[in-house]
Formats: C-alpha cells, structure tokens, sequence
C-alpha cells in the first residue's frame, strides 16, 4: 500500500480536508485553551504502516526517541490515532494544558494524566475535524500510552499496531512564544482506506 | 404487545450495570440513572435539574468543569482513568476489604451528545473496575516479591552474587565517570571445610547464617553485602579509601572471630580472612577490583588466616 491507494484527485481532496479541518481544529483548541495556538497547514502522506517510520522520519527529521499515546476512534472509518513528539518535549507539550492545580497540593494531578490530556485533546480535535469533513461522527475509546523513550521504528514495529496503512499528517503546533512540534498519525486498515476513499469521492463530486 | 423503541433504550440505560448521567454546561443534571442512584443513595428527583456540586461538593471542580467543556468545545470525548484518577465518586465496591481498595475504581468517559453537529449535552459513564485494579495491584505485588527472591541469596537472606554484581557494576560505572573512592572486601570463613566435616551441613549452615546476619549488622545502610558463593563473601563500599577500607574489615574479621557461634549446645569458633581492594586508575573494569581483593584474600590465606590483608 502506498500513495497509489488514492488517486491524484482523493489526494488533493485530503489535503484539502486535512487543511479544513486543522483550521477548525485550531479555532477549537484555542477557545478552549485560552491560548493563541498555530497549527502548520499539516502535510499529509499515505503509506503502508512498514514505511511509516522511515516516511515520518523524512518528513520530521526526528532522530531522537520518542514518546506516544495512542488512541482508538471508530465509525465506517476506523483506526488508531497516534499522537507522537521527541521524548524531551513532553513538558512543552503538557503545558499547552496547564495544571489546573499547580498551585494546590491538595489537588495534584499527575503528568502523566496530563499527557493524556493534553493527547486526547489533540486527538480530538484533529481527528473529529478530519472525519467530520468526511461527514462521520467517531466514537473514540480512552488514550493509552504507548512508551516514553521508543524510536520511531519501536512505534512502528509489526505487532505493535494491527493496522496496515498509515495516513500521516504532520502538523506543528505553536504555543504563543514557544514552538514545538508534535505529529499526528491516523491508522487504519485497508477497509477504512475503502471507506475514505468513497467518503473523498463523495466529497468532490458534491463540489 | 408492542414496546416502542424509545421506552427501550430508556429501560436499557435504566438497568445497566454501569453508570451514566448526563450534564448542561452550567453542569447542571440532566439525566441521572439506577446504577447512579443505587450507589449513590440519591434518586434522580433529587439529583435532575440541580447542579452536580449540590449533593457532591468534594468532586475536583476545576478538573472536572474542564472536561465537560473540553467536550463542548471540540465535540470530542475526554477520558478519565482509575490508574491515575482512582475515583471520581467516593462509591463503595463489593470486593472483599482484603483488596487493599477503599472506593470502587472507576473508569469515566465524558461523551458529546450531538443535535445538528452542536454538542447540546455531556454524558458521562462510569464503568467499576475495581477488579481490575485489584488484580493489577496483586501482580505488581507479586513481580515486586519474586525481584526481591531475585536478589536474595536463599540461605543468608543477605544480597546473591548476582545482585552483588550488578551493584558492583553500576557503583564501577559511577566511580569512573565522577571519580573519588571505592573499595571492595572479600572474605571467606576460614577452615569451613572442618566445620562441616566435624559438625555436619547443617550447624555449617547454621554458622553461615548467623556470621551473615552478625556481618550485615555492622555494615553501613549504603554498603552492599553479598554472599558470593559456598563460605566466601563480598563488601562493597562505595566512597570509601582503601585505609578505611581496612579498619571495615578488621571490624568485620573481629566481628566474627570475637565470639564463636553456639550451635545445638556446642561452641562453634570461627574466624575469617579478608581481602580488601580499592579502585584505582587505569583499571578497565569491574571484575579486576574482585580479581584484587582475592589475590589479597589468598595472600591473607597464606600468611596463616584470621587476618585482614591489602591489596598493593
């Protein structure tokens, strides 16, 4: 499975779905974070889950380990929805969710719920955008770490994930003063794929 | 009889065995169900139209108040889960006490009640899992108790060779990268052979038991006491010059050769020779330090045992 899985004009209208549906997603998460949050027009590649660690890779110029939640999300398109950034950023990324207890001991929420966090809110509003474009409405089960330190190879490794094709969307996520990037990765099996493609077909002959 | 589908899922929500209630934006409840009420005590005319904080003024109202929102916002789910959030209702579980679980574990999931693409309310499940929790607690239990039989040398209760290297090791690793001292004790019982042959195996082991546990009563809480195999035992001191190293063990050689063992109503005398080393430059790894001290053991062997001897 690779870019051949879609068409010139299914890719285009991804692209442009992709390009929708972050705009969306950034007014969303800025609303409910109180912050001015930039999301990066995402670039968005489509590959079989064995070159995905290579692909994210190219696209990232990640060398270093990296940490990842996943999450599951379901409707005719279904899959799993990484959420991944280098290992040192996870600090940055927690504070675009600030600790709504910073100051009171008594109430301590721990870093790693606010990795989930700040993980599910990513997930949800990129994810959601991305199919709500697509005219679904997902149902998403609860965000699960998938390791700390792991290579981009680790996360991809067979038997990890039981998905076959990878759809990448790479996006950068800017917090006022402080940029750092984070990547989505959407997986799914081929049937999904099936499905998207109907969904993009429908798409642009509805233009 | 016909049963309309409405009144179904009505009676479905009513009975299932997790709970579910749904709140406004101002958190006011909606909808609050049997599962909620029967652990709760409170009936859904008690709990419908009021805010949720009216009957539960200890929920975390910040948290909380963030999740619903976050779903209004992005019309997306939010999670909760027991392994870092036990409880969000302080709700009894029917588990045995032995559990070691004060209030049922509960797992929630905050979901978008959508009309017309807006999200018009949030509905909240709550799933026990308190036997989850309580099986993932007995294995981290278990794992933790078979690490510590990992460690132990069966006999002495004291440190096993492999524990003790692997601290030697990481103490090694430590030392060259940060310098300063460390020094490494070997000593063995001297003449155990006898003791076995005279006595029998087992005031033998009785023997190695009791100079084990007198040893392990005399040395620092970070120092780290193995048994390194039949009556021969290691010392790792970590900062500590080779002159200190020596006063270890003559306190550790007088430690055991001062009183003799009593052993089923005979008077077992004892004595042991120590081998001392200390990390210096230059040397490549770990194992020349033990391949030190030994050499100084045999030395102290042959110059008639019952002695402390150093490494040159």
């Amino acid at each position: 499975m690779s870019e051949r899985a879609l068409t010139e004009d299914q890719r285009d209208a991804l692209q442009e779905v992709a390009n929708l549906a972050m705009g969306q997603a950034a007014t969303r998460l800025a609303r409910l974070l109180d912050a001015f949050i930039e999301l990066s027009v995402p670039r968005v590649r489509v590959v079989g889950v064995s070159e995905a660690a290579q692909t994210l890779r190219e696209m990232t110029g990640i060398q270093d380990t990296v940490s990842a939640v996943r999450q599951g999300f379901r409707s005719d398109i279904k899959g799993e929805a990484l959420v991944i950034c280098r290992s040192d950023s996870i600090e940055q990324l927690c504070s675009l969710v600030s600790d709504p207890y910073s100051r009171s001991a008594y109430e301590a929420v721990s870093q790693q719920e606010l990795v989930f966090d700040v993980a599910n809110v990513l997930t949800g509003a990129c994810v959601s955008s991305i199919l709500d474009q697509l005219g679904r409405t997902p149902v998403f089960s609860a965000p699960g770490l998938l390791g700390e330190a792991m290579t981009l190879e680790e996360v991809f490794q067979p038997g990890v994930l039981q998905w076959e094709v990878a759809l990448l969307v790479e996006v950068n996520f800017a917090l006022e003063d402080q940029s750092f990037r984070a990547h989505l990765v959407m997986l799914m099996a081929e049937e999904s794929i099936r499905h998207m493609n109907g969904a993009l077909d429908a798409l642009l002959s509805s233009l | 009889m016909t049963v309309s589908v409405d009144s179904l899922s009505d009676l479905v929500v009513e009975r299932v065995g997790f709970g579910i209630f749904v709140l406004d934006r101002e958190m006011n409840v909606l909808m609050w169900n049997r599962f909620m009420q029967d652990h709760s005590g409170l009936p859904a005319e008690q709990m419908v139209g009021k805010s949720l904080f009216t009957h539960f003024p200890e929920l975390p109202r910040v948290w909380l108040a963030r999740k619903i929102e976050s779903v209004f916002q992005l019309g997306s789910f939010a999670f909760s889960s027991w392994e870092q959030r036990p409880y969000l209702f302080k709700f009894d579980h029917d588990r045995p006490i032995t559990g070691g679980v004060d209030f049922m574990q509960q797992d929630c999931t905050f979901m978008p009640l959508m009309r017309d693409r807006e999200v018009v309310a949030v509905c909240v499940t709550i799933s026990d899992v308190t036997h989850v929790s309580i099986v993932q607690r007995e294995r981290e239990e278990a794992v933790a108790k078979l690490q510590e039989y990992a460690d132990r040398d069966g006999l002495t209760g004291i440190a096993n060779r492999r524990f003790f290297e692997a601290r030697l090791r990481d103490e090694y690793t430590r030392w060259q990268r940060y310098g300063g001292d460390m020094s490494v004790l070997l000593f063995d019982l001297d003449h155990f052979k006898k003791i076995n042959d005279q006595f029998g195996h087992g005031v033998g082991d009785t023997v190695l038991r009791v100079m084990a546990q007198r040893v392990a009563g005399v040395v620092r809480a970070q120092d780290t006491f193995g048994r390194f195999g039949g009556e021969e035992f290691a010392l790792l001191l970590p900062c500590t010059p080779l002159d200190d190293a020596m006063r270890v063990a003559e306190k550790i050689r007088c430690t055991i050769a001062d009183t003799p063992v009593e052993v089923q109503g005979t008077s077992v005398p004892v004595t042991a020779s120590v081998g001392v080393a200390a990390a210096r430059v230059g040397a490549p790894a770990y194992d020349v330090l033990i391949n030190e001290a030994d050499a100084a053991l045999y030395s102290a062997k042959r110059q008639g045992r019952n002695r402390s001897v150093a490494f040159v």
